[in-house]
């Protein structure tokens, strides 16, 4: 099926296990430069790979302020196990959205590390 | 000089670009009233020469609970003259047994961070 694919891209895995971060709850959201409030853009799931595509289309994907929010407690809950972080969240500044941006979140049950990727 | 007891939760942020630890950085400690939804500021710091920031909280305020640590990291990468992708990074972490020790440090770059639970 074609489309063009989301300008940015999320990839979560976990190192503890060795497997991608599949059946995670993510979401996406803008900032509103005037009153500061989280706009929600996206939810989504990531699929078995770690992956979420379709988070947000070339349209919509202005210069401004986003976070990725990740429900790490719930995704390793689901597998009967206990997380320090009950959630994950990275806010980040978009200033020139004709890039791509990766935004991946390698995470195990103690530990988690993001890059901007491309 | 009488024994001071040292905070049960501490942090370190290291300048991974420059391989220099993270001097100066404003950052803040927050728990969360889980009646309210709300987050309350416990305390305000700046990181030392050796990127730390002592005193963070004592043992007797230290309750089960989810707490927050944010680091000012945008403004810090600002006063060396650098942009960064991220603003601030905001470490949302759930403490059960408040008689442990929890060491959470921020290792940084302009376009990338890793924290993990210590102690």
């Amino acid at each position: 099926m074609a489309g063009p694919s989301s300008p940015l891209t999320t990839h979560v895995l976990n190192t503890a296990m060795g497997v991608p971060g599949s059946n995670m709850a993510v979401s996406l959201y803008r900032q509103d430069p005037s009153t500061a409030v989280w706009n929600l853009i996206t939810t989504g799931t990531t699929n078995e790979d770690g992956r979420c595509p379709g988070l947000i289309t070339r349209n919509m994907f202005t210069s401004g302020m986003y976070k990725m929010h990740f429900e790490t407690a719930q995704y390793w809950e689901s597998m009967g196990e206990t997380c320090f972080y009950p959630y994950v969240e990275i806010v980040f500044t978009i200033n020139d959205p004709s890039q791509k941006f990766h935004i991946p979140l390698i995470l195990s049950r103690f530990s988690y590390s993001t890059y901007r990727g491309s | 000089m009488a024994e001071v007891e040292s905070s049960p939760l501490t942090t370190h942020v290291l300048n991974s670009a420059d391989g220099v630890p993270a001097a100066r950085m404003a950052l803040s400690l927050h728990r969360l009233d889980s009646n309210l939804l709300l987050w309350n500021l416990l305390t305000t710091g700046t990181t030392n020469e050796d990127g730390r920031c002592p005193g963070l909280i004592s043992r007797a305020a230290f309750t089960p609970g989810m707490y927050k640590l944010r680091f000012e990291t945008g403004q810090y990468w600002d006063i060396l003259g650098q942009t960064s992708f991220y603003p601030y990074v905001e470490v949302v972490f759930s403490i059960t047994d408040p008689d442990q020790r929890f060491h959470l440090p921020l290792l940084l770059s302009r376009f990338s961070y890793t924290t993990y639970r210590g102690c």
